[in-house]
């Protein structure tokens, strides 16, 4: 018998997802607003029950790892699912979704999310990918009768599966030239064989793989389609865990199971870092989509955090997992803010934003804070995060690194300030009404925001939490 | 390096006589204009009636659909049944909830009415 | 007698002529076909690299299975997407989809 207790959390999400879908069929069609609150007390439930375990760590069947690290991710995953639970309340009534099935696919998005966090091995490692991918597309094609929706499940459906086919070979490519899937033992047989050219190249096809999923430049062809077209909670979702998760699957592959080819791979990381930082943000600035934007922008986190895996340290795997943690926070808090506003006025574009200050000074306010720790200006949360990760790669000696990246914030709180202007300073539209929104997503919109608040004035804890875990990748 | 040298000749000769080929064909051959019975299909059948590209019933689509999804999921089922004396108990209730789970995707497919004969 | 690397050229072959249709075809049914092309091409690989370098474990022919498995998920997501477009559009080119910029 195995030791089953390690899965608990991951089971408890599996059943969970399944009571979802056997619910949405056996409540009425006119009930089923319900789902949605079952949900999120459903996901609270399993979050406080994953931080009370978050000590917990073992290895199961020798493939499946529970460690601080996998279980810092599940909570980042857990946090987000709730926020963007909270998000779709109004959202999809309005949609009129099949809610059970919306709620359903959510909960097994995050599910894949955890296996990819804490898989071992590549096979799990590949299962929990194409899990989250698969439940995605269908996501973002939920709309059925919006165009826009139905090409963003097309067009995501499309690269993703060609990239993972990518991935994939690559995978073959590492079994083939090490003779094992557990990542561990890839590890040591590497170690032992030095770099081959087999493993090479596999490692390569990996990172194209990878860059696929993160949406780094010269990969980042999907994502400001898939995030314009996607429903706006989908979006959110999308933005920030899916990219999360990718980001603990290859630091997983990268630093256990390639830290052979390190001095191969940083190289690469450093190409992807810089083109992605440069192109994400400069695009991002003509763009009149709120939501189009977001895409640019977090094209340009995924940058940030690349720098991370470039300084090959403790400090850059703990800057990582910061960084998640805070742009879960700060992108989630302005996406709900722009679905309140599009619940309301039915827009995505950033000139009907004008005068939202004196409609709903609660949006105004969290679309600019949020998006202030996303630019990572002090006291916001994002800013202690930003300073780890570039303080990673100047302690690596990567000072023209560093220097690119923080130019390029400047940048992007450029295009963020025009939102804010167009804000603060924009006429009120004619014969405009004041915004209603609903009190669950209110709170939580404040809630994140007093988050984003309190972790950048008090980041000692969590930044020891995250620097703990990641030694686990460096111990011989 | 002599080697990849050998290959490279290889390589290039090859090239050369497919390509050799080729022209010597174009060289030689007649060149009459393509009219007439030169543009039929040869030897397939009868000639067409209407359009070729006609529709057929899209909800034939979902039961291919179910159908393939159960279909490849039973390949899970044969190594476990091949080795089902050494696997044991716990292998066994594995798989009995795989089979749940799965139950539960055909109910699902069944209420939505993805079955229902058109 | 077929080594190793006979089958590794035959499934880079594959690969590239699946990536090739992928990348060029315009008609997504058709990508979807070069995709299966990759993935089988990957599946040549894990099975030949797990007949002969380590046949007494069967690591590679589970992972294939579970390729196979997860391919007809994906395929069968990607067909539903397709066929909503198409019969809002009678058409499945993906130039066609462009409410957004490609």
């Amino acid at each position: 018998m195995a030791d089953l207790h390690l899965l608990a959390v991951e089971i408890m999400v599996a059943v969970f997802g399944l009571g979802l879908l056997v619910l949405g069929l056996l409540v009425p069609r006119s009930d089923r607003r319900g789902i949605g609150y079952v949900t999120a007390a459903g996901l609270a439930g399993i979050m406080v029950i994953t931080f009370a375990m978050r000590e917990l760590s073992g290895v199961f069947m020798g493939g499946y790892i529970i460690d601080p690290f996998s279980n810092y991710f599940k909570l980042a995953f857990l946090v987000a699912a709730l926020l963007t639970v909270f998000c779709s309340f109004d959202y999809i009534e309005k949609m009129g979704f099949n809610q059970g099935e919306y709620y359903a696919l959510l909960v097994f998005a995050t599910l894949g999310m955890m296996l990819l966090a804490s898989s071992g091995e590549l096979i799990s490692l590949y299962l929990g990918l194409e899990l989250m991918t698969i439940t995605f597309c269908i996501l973002a094609g939920f709309h059925l009768r919006d165009p826009k929706s139905g090409e963003a499940g097309v067009k995501y459906i499309l690269l993703g599966a060609m990239s993972s086919a990518i991935l994939l070979y690559g995978l073959s490519l590492v079994y083939g030239a090490t003779g094992t899937v557990v990542i561990a033992e890839i590890g040591q047989v590497a170690a032992a064989s030095g770099s081959t050219p087999a493993l090479t190249l596999g490692m390569i096809f990996l990172l194209a793989g990878f860059a696929f999923k993160i949406a780094a430049v010269p990969f980042h062809m999907w994502s400001p389609d898939v995030y314009e077209g996607a429903p706006t909670p989908v979006t959110a979702y999308l933005s920030v865990a899916s990219k999360a998760a990718a980001f603990a699957a290859l630091i997983r592959v990268f630093f256990g199971a390639l830290a052979e080819l390190h001095s191969i791979w940083v190289q690469l990381f450093i190409a992807l870092a810089v083109l992605t930082i440069i192109l994400g943000n400069l695009v991002a600035i003509p763009q009149s989509n709120i939501k189009r934007l977001m895409a640019y922008s977090s094209i340009s986190q995924a940058g940030y955090l690349l720098l991370g895996i470039v300084s090959y340290s403790v400090l850059g795997i703990g800057a990582v997992m910061y960084y998640c943690l805070i742009y879960v926070f700060g992108n989630m808090c302005v996406f709900m803010a722009v679905t309140a506003f599009y619940n309301n006025a039915g827009s995505d574009e950033i000139r009907d934003y004008t005068g939202l200050s004196r409609r709903s000074p609660l949006l105004a306010a969290a679309i600019l804070f949020a998006m202030l720790s996303l630019a990572g200006i002090p006291p916001m949360a994002g800013f202690v995060a930003k300073l780890y990760l570039f303080m990673s790669v100047i302690s690596q000696g990567y000072i023209w690194l560093a220097l690119i990246a923080v130019l390029m914030s400047m940048v992007s709180v450029y295009y963020y300030l025009m939102v804010a202007k167009s804000m603060y300073l924009g006429a009120v539209p004619e014969g405009s009404k004041p915004l209603q929104i609903s009190p669950g997503l209110k709170v939580a919109i404040l809630a994140s925001l007093l988050i984003l608040f309190v972790l950048g004035i008090y980041p000692d804890d969590l930044t020891n939490f995250a620097m703990n875990s990641a030694v686990t990748f460096f111990m011989p | 390096m002599q080697d990849y040298g050998i290959v490279l000749i290889f390589l290039l000769g090859g090239a050369a006589t497919a390509i050799g080929a080729l022209f010597v064909n174009w060289l030689v051959r007649p060149k009459r204009p393509a009219v007439g019975d030169k543009l039929e299909a040869y030897e397939c059948g009868l000639p067409t009636e209407g359009p070729t590209w006609v529709q057929f019933k899209v909800s034939y689509f979902l039961y291919a659909l179910v159908f393939l999804l159960f279909d490849v999921e039973a390949i899970f089922l044969f190594p476990w049944a091949v080795r089902f004396q050494a696997l044991g108990l716990f292998a066994f209730v594995e798989m009995i909830i795989f089979i749940v789970i799965l139950v539960i995707g055909l109910w699902y497919a069944w209420k939505e009415g993805a079955l229902k004969w058109l | 007698m077929i080594t190793l690397n006979h089958y590794l050229a035959l499934s880079a072959l594959l690969f590239c002529i699946g990536l090739f249709g992928a990348l060029a075809k315009r008609n997504a049914i058709a990508i979807l076909m070069g995709i299966e092309l990759m993935l089988n091409a990957v599946n040549i690989n894990l099975v030949a690299f797990n007949f002969f370098l380590d046949p007494s474990r069967v690591v590679g022919q589970v992972f294939a299975i579970f390729v196979v498995v997860v391919a007809a998920a994906e395929v069968a997501v990607a067909l539903a997407l397709v066929i909503n477009i198409y019969r809002r559009f009678q058409d499945s080119s993906v130039t066609d989809l462009n409410w957004m910029k490609w």
